[in-house]
């Protein structure tokens, strides 16, 4: 044995506050020694002792949380939200993974044609088409079971928005990295993006999860390609000078407005009806 | 009272009065919902109470509809109801009811790579069951429930359909769950499963209102003291088992041909036909079974007036 559980962290473990990943250590580390569980026997009265008992039977019952959620309480997120967190589809390696080549390619071409406009149209959509995969019947399997559920929809649309958006602007930024000949102009695509995820989510509890970013992503290429007759070879396209940026983070503000004031309607109604095709 | 009298909104055999055991905890008036151009929900009015109630009918007679506007997965067009003392009409009623409700829906997604207790966790954390200890010790109390704590461990992919189907009334009963609304759950099992899941569902309705959708009518005559049968989005009947059976008391015979004019006739193990509908005279009647009742109030308003 290399370590034992602090004074302190006993202490704690007694009275049933000590939080994850401690708690987790704490519990691994007192099935096998000894000495602590004595040490712990002596720290607590014996109703606490027993509550702490029941807890460690509990926790040992529990299977081993996916590397995923671990991370995710290791960098301080509640036990509970990581694993709501864990059932986003979205954040699933193989979703990332996809991304992420989607990304690469997407930077190899620009560097072969030496403009970045291909990633610039590009990059704001794939947080929208995340977020609106991450919630709702289309990719959430457990979406009806969520939708009666006591946890305000609401939140859990947030808790996996901040996730995958997160996500997404990671790999964004990483790919922004990978164009250092463009200056600010490689990040032009941030405030779209916020843009046009905000409008989707706000759109879909009328028009539905699929429909609304849809629409959103489609009426975002219409407004590229517009954009690309009415500008001159080597010019930069509306979107991405000074004005589109500031319209796009005019657009974000009132969408995220609008997202909020609605929030209610995401437990009231199911976005877009079920899986099988029945109740809209 | 007959059927001919039961309008959509208005009451039906049973409604309410004879074969009602104790006071209703769940109370619909006159719920309807349209799809496009299908009514789905027309005019559907009910009363449960404590135990398991059974909710029968064809495919596309509006069960799960009802079932998704009762668990508050979708509002009704029009109409009202109240669950436990809630009133779902209202976000504070909807919150009050969904505190209070366990729901199995007829296609229970899963995340494939969750384990058994992974899962029900899940469910338990969208209960708002957020305090570890005590939602790991409940998730451990529900798969004890359902027998199912020597597989908690196991991918849910890997288990079999009726443990599936267990896993996810395990997550419906989280929470203690004063209403359980449950989907189809005997669908695609086998003989042996069933039976398994029955035990489960009888326990489940000791204590509390169960109402319970299946094509089964096996399930209704061993599990339920009440049973209503939905077409075409409105309620044909509601009352005892026993009621519904009583339903074709004079209106099964047997012979040794299908009888042309019977309402369905079939050969038995034994040979002889078992038809049913309006016998001819000197007819050899039988005793009828649920499944005669049901036939009978599935033919129509009119078959169930002649009953």
């Amino acid at each position: 044995m290399t370590w034992h559980v602090s004074e302190d962290d006993l202490r704690l473990y007694a009275q049933g506050e000590l939080a994850p990943p401690l708690l987790w250590s704490a519990d691994a580390h007192l099935t096998g020694c000894a000495p602590c569980r004595a040490r712990l026997a002596e720290t607590a009265d014996p109703v606490a002792l027993d509550a702490a008992w029941e807890r460690l039977d509990a926790e040992l019952d529990a299977p081993r949380p996916s590397t995923v959620e671990r991370l995710l309480v290791r960098l301080g997120v509640a036990d509970h939200t990581a694993r709501l967190l864990a059932a986003t589809p979205v954040l699933r390696r193989s979703w990332l993974l996809s991304v992420l080549f989607l990304l690469v390619m997407t930077v190899l071409a620009v560097r072969m044609v030496g403009q970045p406009m291909l990633f610039l149209a590009l990059a704001p959509l794939l947080p929208l088409a995340g977020v609106a995969l991450s919630y709702g019947p289309s990719l959430d399997p457990t979406y009806e079971m969520a939708v009666v559920a006591p946890l305000h929809g609401f939140r859990l649309l947030m808790i996996r928005t901040v996730a995958v958006l997160t996500a997404g602007l990671v790999c964004n930024g990483a790919a922004t990295l990978a164009l250092p000949g463009y200056g600010l102009l490689a990040v032009a695509w941030l405030l779209p993006a916020l843009a046009l995820t905000g409008t989707g989510l706000a759109l879909s509890t009328r028009l539905g999860s699929v429909l609304a970013p849809s629409l959103v992503g489609g009426g975002w290429l219409a407004l590229l390609a517009v954009g690309e007759l009415q500008t001159r070879t080597h010019e930069t396209l509306a979107p991405f000078t000074a004005a589109g940026q500031a319209a796009a983070a005019g657009v974000a503000a009132v969408a995220a407005l609008l997202l909020y004031q609605g929030r209610d309607r995401f437990d009231a109604r199911p976005l877009g009806g079920f899986r099988d095709g029945g109740a809209v | 009272m007959t059927t001919a009298s039961a309008s959509a909104s208005g009451p039906v055999p049973g409604h309410g009065g004879r074969g009602a055991s104790g006071p209703a905890t769940v109370t619909a008036t006159d719920l309807s919902l349209r799809f496009g151009g299908t009514r789905a929900l027309d005019g559907v009015s009910l009363r449960l109470s404590h135990g398991v109630t059974g909710l029968l009918g064809p495919n596309g007679a509006g069960k799960t509809t009802l079932l998704r506007v009762l668990a508050t997965a979708v509002p009704p067009d029009g109409g009202r109801f109240t669950a436990l003392g809630h009133d779902p009409g209202t976000p504070s009623g909807r919150l009050a009811l969904r505190r209070t409700l366990g729901y199995l829906p007829q296609n229970p997604g899963f995340h494939p790579d969750f384990t058994a207790f992974d899962f029900v966790d899940y469910v338990a954390i969208l209960k708002e069951l957020t305090d570890r200890t005590a939602r790991l010790g409940e998730v451990r109390r529900v798969l004890e429930a359902v027998d199912l704590s020597e597989v908690r461990g196991k991918r849910l992919k890997r288990l079999s359909g009726g443990m599936r189907q267990r896993v996810a009334l395990a997550a419906a009963l989280v929470g203690d769950p004063g209403f359980l609304v449950l989907d189809e759950p005997t669908v695609g099992l086998d003989p042996e499963q069933r039976m398994r899941f029955r035990e489960l569902i009888a326990q489940a309705g000791e204590g509390r209102t169960v109402l319970l959708s299946t094509h089964q009518t096996e399930d209704v005559a061993m599990l339920c003291h009440r049973v209503v049968v939905l077409a075409r989005g409105r309620v044909r009947f509601e009352g005892a088992p026993a009621e519904l059976t009583a339903r074709a008391a004079g209106r099964v015979w047997s012979s040794a041909e299908r009888d042309p004019n019977a309402l369905a006739g079939w050969r038995t193990g034994m040979g002889a036909f078992r038809n049913v509908g309006d016998p001819p005279k000197g007819a050899d009647l039988v005793e009828p079974t649920l499944e005669d009742g049901y036939l009978l109030v599935l033919d129509g308003d009119d078959a169930a007036v002649g009953a």
